[in-house]
């Protein structure tokens, strides 16, 4: 197991200071790949809005090692259907964005990170969306280059929330095999919220399972067992 | 063409009226561009009636205070007015997008109800103010007339200054629009762009209303906009199509005012709702004929 990337310490997630669940204490390791796996309501998206800074946690804490010191520098992939259409960006222009927090305010973004910005298309497999507008694509080309964004971020983390909700089967399997081959080729630690438990056993090493205002943490193994996810579901019930 | 030539030369009469006019014309629609983009017509509306309302609050105070703003010239009037106008819609577009940011209440009716209310006010304050029946009252009416070379130059600097913040800016103001969540990860202070973003807002529509009036702020501020996204294909033709439809509207609408001695503000507007619903026609044209087209096989 590697060393903490992100450790929680009794954590609790909420709004306006009412907790949705409570006393989450748990370390997430560099290069990991964890699922958060939960009903609607669960408290998933809270959670990854915690982590990311988009929510102040409830009570306790959040704590972030890198090995420079650096604050961690996160690769957010948000649902590709949040953004308004009246926007007229391209698909480059979309991915761009994610080399903005190392060019200062009022600057011109420098040749080398286009070119970067570039190479996390072709990375993604949207070099042929660059041009084409942002608004006009399909949910799973619009995932990818929001996913060539996050990765232009340079991240330490990336965060996906439900990146293959409302794409097809074939569009959800390349997607995964994407991120998954991303995760290993540039070391990145993986945090995916999904409802989809198929996706789950095949690409995520950890899973942090959220229900009814209870969590459980293990390996994909241990927790998506047949006999094991019937216990935890009756003991949910129950 | 006379009327244009006359319109145009350096010795015309109204030369600053015009120039006020053109200069709103490029400038207002820049930044209604923005306003469209984060989905706030409705603040494009009430904006500039409170920013009027403002300018006859500022006018009145003299007046209540017991000075006589007649002994100190229409330049003193004139920067009274611009601070009134630029408190009143700085502290609206920044409470109300406050507001709007907590999400509780209704938006439309907030804005509905400040919209009307301002209307009522100025209205109010102006008929009990003797400067009204001077000339303020018909500059909130849109009547383009008497325009000094301090007024030109006082709008000038300050379109020119939001317009180099806007440009200077452009990217963070697009990552804050565009995608909140990205901009807070990236670690970027998205507070401090909106309010700035806000600063730059109020600060032109105070100007355009002080210049030409609260109704041809609002047609400037949106309408263009509105006509360019009908045909725009990216974010930089969206900027350059509303800013020239805009600018060539106000030039156009003078002209005809002057040709036929009609009121320049609503001559602006009417000639800008024109140009805004021949285009939206022109836009679904092709889409039309296919459907007849299809529909006849």
């Amino acid at each position: 197991m590697n060393e903490a990337l992100i450790t929680l310490d009794n954590l609790s997630i909420g709004y306006n200071s009412r907790p949705v669940l409570s006393g989450i204490s748990l370390s997430i390791a560099r290069d990991s790949f964890t699922a958060i796996l939960g009903a609607n309501g669960s408290g998933k998206s809270t959670l990854l809005k915690t982590l990311l800074g988009l929510l102040s946690p409830v009570a306790g804490r959040i704590e972030t090692a890198t090995p420079s010191g650096a604050p961690l520098v996160f690769g957010y992939v948000p649902q590709a259907t949040q953004f308004d259409p009246i926007y007229l960006l391209t698909g480059f222009e979309v991915a761009l964005m994610g080399t903005y927090g190392r060019v200062g305010a009022g600057r011109f973004v420098p040749p080398v990170e286009r070119s970067f910005t570039r190479e996390c298309l072709g990375a993604a497999g949207a070099e042929e969306l660059a041009q084409k507008r942002f608004a006009e694509l399909s949910g799973g080309q619009r995932q990818r280059v929001l996913i060539a964004r996050a990765l232009a971020t340079r991240p330490d983390v990336l965060v996906l929330d439900e990146p293959t909700a409302g794409v097809d089967t074939t569009t959800t399997h390349a997607v995964m095999e994407f991120i998954s081959k991303t995760r290993k080729e540039r070391k990145i630690t993986v945090l995916l919220v999904t409802h989809d438990i198929e996706v789950v056993r095949s690409h995520a090493r950890q899973v942090l399972w959220l229900h009814q205002g209870k969590w459980l943490y293990g390996t994909a193994d241990e927790l998506l067992g047949a006999e094991r996810m019937a216990d935890i579901l009756e003991m949910v019930i129950s | 063409m006379e009327a244009l030539g006359q319109i145009l030369s350096l010795d015309f009469l109204l030369r600053n009226s015009v120039y006020t006019s053109i200069l709103v014309g490029f400038a207002c629609p820049l930044v209604g561009v923005l306003l469209v983009m984060r989905r706030l017509v409705f603040m494009g509306v009430a904006l500039p009636q409170i920013s009027s309302t403002g300018v006859a609050v500022a006018l009145s105070l003299p007046l209540w205070l017991g000075f006589d703003l007649t002994d100190h010239g229409s330049q003193s009037a004139h920067m009274l007015a611009f601070v009134g106008s630029t408190m009143f819609s700085i502290t609206a577009i920044l409470v109300l997008a406050f507001l709007e940011r907590r999400g509780r209440g209704h938006p439309e009716g907030r804005l509905g109800t400040a919209y009307v209310v301002a209307a009522a006010l100025s209205i109010l304050l102006l008929s009990k103010n003797p400067y009204g029946e001077a000339g303020w009252l018909d500059m909130l009416k849109g009547e383009i007339v008497t325009i000094s070379n301090f007024d030109l130059l006082l709008t000038a600097g300050t379109l020119a200054l939001v317009l180099a913040v806007l440009g200077v800016f452009h990217k963070e103001f697009l990552l804050v629009s565009f995608d909140r969540d990205m901009a807070i990860t990236l670690r970027k202070n998205v507070v401090f762009w909106d309010v700035l973003l806000y600063l730059l807002i109020g600060l032109t529509v105070s100007m355009a209303v002080l210049s030409v009036g609260p109704l041809i702020a609002f047609g400037f501020l949106l309408i263009p906009a509105l006509t360019a996204h009908l045909f725009a294909r990216n974010m930089r033709q969206f900027t350059m199509l509303a800013s020239l439809n805009g600018g060539v509207a106000a030039l156009l609408g003078f002209w005809i005012a002057y040709q036929y001695d009609l009121p320049v503000g609503p001559t602006d507007v009417v000639l800008l709702g024109g140009i805004y619903t021949t285009g939206w026609a022109a836009a679904r044209l092709p889409a039309a004929l296919s459907w007849g087209s299809r529909n006849a096989l």
